[in-house]
């Protein structure tokens, strides 16, 4: 019959032995996490990025690398998910992309009015810098890709309009919009939207939305020059 | 009671309530979220819900902890508390420090680190605090008339959780690291050092519930503490799966980690047959009931369903996930909510020499928190399973699959609703009995109850 002291020594060998096992492991895990984690790409743009996760709690609605809460999407592929562009406009209004759902909060320090364009501006880089490291971390294969093939894929979709688009638009007004049967459904597909606008009213639309219908929900990108023509000749050719 | 100085643990109760009806609240505001009603969202929002209804939850289970700590080494070594002022200004100041910090967090006053939001400046007070209340409990022991195994488990799982709270105060620039060492303190105390605690409670209640013999409890508890550390340390590795650590965690983690609901079986196991052993004597059948739950719940919640996605092949798709969610509350509800509560119902008799031991109350308040937490559990794994496939496997949009859960967040309010009927009967048990006197003479306090319990302690010679 097992003795109280055998079940004692039990219980302090085991431990012992599990304690030094754990702190070994430790050692070498300290020693390889720089090289999995990228130490020689986190600038000190990537820790500021860090620093305004940490000062928000953003891990208090997201998950990141798994960790955190579940009420809003895990971010640790964002940047490759989004692209920089979306996430720059997207932070400085969340709710304009997703208006009446699960609410983000609107940052002052991302609000190019709340705290001056510029320092807004670079808090937004020092974010989207951080994910982007954050992206690169050796992760053990986390998030997995889908392996369930979602059935029945629309027929009349046409990727090929989407893939001539300039990237601005890919990136950023798929976002809201879709082409072919690719993208987002806040505002209404551009299929044939040349037909239903000319050049100029369209032109004028993309550059200043307020201007032309005072309190559309569709932002005001602030396109200029090249990119708008780019974006104005695209959307002539739908 | 024995000792006046035991009644310092009421006052540690009585926080526990407060503060676990506020965590209930801010519960309550996450679960209108989820259901889609976020009114509140400017006012508080979703993070700073959960980390007021995550903090809360750690302090009045660390308040519970003291509390017993307070009743069981007086009870243990034989003595009076040594500087028994010292534990009253240590209660006052841990409120202090507690609500100060969930205060913060609506003003942004926090670090993002999930469990750990408490700020830098504010962890220096929680540290001095925690080493008052130790030395309270290490002097009392040291002059103590004897040291009781019941005892050192005990203060060695208060030391060491005192202890493992330090590697999370470490400031790192990479985030890899910072989580790499937040688990030392999250992990390393619910699935290590809090079991200690636990399982000293859990013996001190079957002593006195069962009238066992000590030394065959406190064999037994060895063995349980035993695999608690041969499983859990290594299997710290679970959470080191996907967060930048190297690939031999998968394996290490797996392997140790899946043996940790061994614990909590041999838990239950000893629990249920010592009470069968002991034939159940003892006019305090509720504490008996939330004694011998805790045993089963906590295998559920934290075995059962801890281990149904602590593979690295499941981990990999419900990391992150409501999956967690489910597990996290029936863990921290039938290992660390329920073994206190249990104290709380053993405890008041005692204290207030009254004996209610057949108040309906006690008892529906037994069933109603037990039945409605599995409700809720039950929403979360519903919730967590489909989430699961819809997003993780079928790489649906987030938002998506979160809007066409909604309706099941309304299931878990509606059993949210009814854990906490549960809860306000406990509480009202707990003002019904009144306030702790000083004991008498005899040995158990003045009273029915304490008479009645002090001959069960005397004709069972515990
Ligand atoms: C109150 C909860 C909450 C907090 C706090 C929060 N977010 Fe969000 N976030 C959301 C929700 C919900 C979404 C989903 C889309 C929406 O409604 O805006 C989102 C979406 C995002 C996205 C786009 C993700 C995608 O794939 O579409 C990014 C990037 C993001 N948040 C970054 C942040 C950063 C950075 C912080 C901290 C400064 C933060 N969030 C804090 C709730 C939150
Ligand atoms: C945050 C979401 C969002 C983004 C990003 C966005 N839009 Fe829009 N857009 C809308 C909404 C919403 C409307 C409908 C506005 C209304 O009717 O008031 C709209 C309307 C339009 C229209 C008029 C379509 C019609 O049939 O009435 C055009 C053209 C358009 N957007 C082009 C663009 C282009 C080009 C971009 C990228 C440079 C872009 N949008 C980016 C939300 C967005
Ligand atoms: C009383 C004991 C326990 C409590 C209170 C508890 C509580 C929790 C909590 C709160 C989390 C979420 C942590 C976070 O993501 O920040 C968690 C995660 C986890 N727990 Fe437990 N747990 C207990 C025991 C166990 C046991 C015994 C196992 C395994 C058999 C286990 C397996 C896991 C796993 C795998 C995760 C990670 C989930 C993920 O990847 O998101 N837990 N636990
Ligand atoms: C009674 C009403 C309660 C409600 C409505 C509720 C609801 C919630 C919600 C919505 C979350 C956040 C999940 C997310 O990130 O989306 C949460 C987190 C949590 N709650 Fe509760 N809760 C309640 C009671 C409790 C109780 C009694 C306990 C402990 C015994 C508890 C322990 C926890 C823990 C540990 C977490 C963190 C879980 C994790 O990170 O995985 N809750 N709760
Ligand atoms: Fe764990």
């Amino acid at each position: 019959m097992l003795t109280k002291s055998a079940a004692k020594a039990f219980f302090l060998g085991g431990t012992a032995l599990c304690a030094v096992a754990f702190l070994l492991l430790t050692l070498d895990t300290l020693a390889e996490l720089p090289k999995r984690s990228h130490v020689e790409d986190m600038t000190d743009q990537v820790v500021r990025g860090h620093v305004i996760w940490n000062k928000n709690n953003c891990m208090g609605c997201h998950t990141l690398m798994g960790e955190g809460a579940y009420y809003a999407p895990e971010l640790t592929k964002v940047v490759e998910r989004r692209g920089e562009p979306w996430m720059d406009t997207f932070l400085q209004d969340p709710e304009a992309f997703y208006p009446g759902r699960r609410k983000m909060i609107k940052y002052d320090i991302f609000d190019n009015e709340a705290v001056g364009a510029e320092v807004a501006a670079g808090n937004r880089a020092d974010v989207i810098a951080f994910f982007k490291w954050v992206g690169n971390i050796d992760t053990n294969g986390f998030p997995a890709k889908p392996d369930l093939v979602p059935v029945g894929v629309a027929s009349n979709v046409d990727p090929r309009i989407m893939a001539r688009a300039p990237v601005y638009f890919q990136t950023v007004c798929a976002g809201c919009h879709s082409v072919g049967g690719k993208g987002g459904n806040v505002g209404p597909s551009l299929d044939g939207v040349s037909a239903r606008f000319d050049a100029d009213y369209l032109r004028k639309w993309v550059s200043d939305p307020q201007a032309v219908k005072p309190g559309t929900t569709m932002p005001t990108l602030g396109l200029k020059g090249e990119n708008l023509d780019e974006i104005v000749e695209y959307l002539g050719s739908l | 009671m024995r000792y006046k100085t035991q009644k310092i643990a009421y006052w540690f109760f009585a926080a526990c309530m407060l503060l676990f009806t506020l965590q209930i609240i801010y519960g309550f505001i996450m679960g209108f979220a989820r259901m889609g009603y976020d009114g509140l969202h400017e006012i508080i929002p979703f993070n700073t819900a959960r980390a007021v209804h995550t903090n809360l939850l750690v302090v009045w289970m660390l308040s519970g902890f003291m509390g017993a700590a307070y009743y069981i080494i007086p009870e243990e070594s034989e003595r009076e508390l040594w500087m028994p002022k010292l534990a009253v200004i240590q209660l006052v100041s841990l409120l202090l420090v507690g609500v100060t910090a969930v205060i913060g967090y609506h003003f942004n006053y926090w670090e993002g680190r999930k469990f750990l939001e408490i700020p830098r400046e504010l962890d220096y007070l929680v540290v001095i605090n925690v080493l008052t209340f130790l030395l309270v409990i290490f002097m009392t022991i040291w002059k103590g008339k004897r040291k009781t195994t019941t005892a050192m488990v005990l203060f060695f799982g208060l030391l060491a959780a005192a202890l493992l709270y330090l590697p999370g105060m470490i400031t790192f620039k990479n985030i890899v690291f910072d989580s790499f060492f937040r688990w030392w303190v999250v992990h390393l105390w619910v699935e290590g050092v809090w079991e200690l605690i636990m399982g000293a409670m859990l013996s001190f209640l079957l002593i006195k519930l069962t009238g066992i013999d000590r030394e065959v409890i406190e064999k037994w508890l060895y063995v349980i503490v035993g695999f608690t550390f041969l499983s859990g340390i290594l299997g710290t590795g679970h959470h080191y799966y996907y967060t930048g650590a190297p690939g031999y965690w998968l394996m290490v983690g797996g392997v140790f980690s899946a043996l940790e609901p061994l614990a909590f079986l041999g838990m239950a196991m000893y629990a249920l047959s010592m009470a069968k052993k002991g034939g159940r004597k003892h006019p305090n059948r509720i504490a008996l009931m939330w004694t011998l739950g805790c045993a089963v719940m906590s295998f559920v919640g934290a075995g059962f369903l801890g281990f149904a996605h602590t593979l690295p092949g499941v981990n990999i798709w419900t990391h992150g996930t409501l999956v967690t969610a489910m597990h996290g509350h029936l863990a921290f509800w039938g290992a660390y909510a329920m073994i206190i509560l249990a104290m709380i119902s053993y405890v008041l008799p005692e204290m207030t020499g009254r004996s209610l031991y057949k108040s309906w109350m006690a008892e529906w308040a037994f069933w109603t928190t037990n039945i409605g937490m599995i409700g809720m559990t039950g929403a979360f794994g519903v919730m967590g399973i489909a989430q699961v496939y819809m997003e993780r496997k079928a790489g649906m949009d987030f938002l998506e699959v979160q809007e066409s859960l909604e309706v099941h967040a309304v299931g878990l309010v509606l059993a949210a609703c009814l854990m906490t009927a549960g809860v306000i009967l406990f509480i009202r048990n707990f003002i019904a009995y009144g306030l702790p006197v000083d004991p008498t003479e005899t040995g158990g306090s003045s009273g029915a109850a304490g008479s009645a319990a002090g001959a069960f302690a005397s004709s069972k010679k515990s």
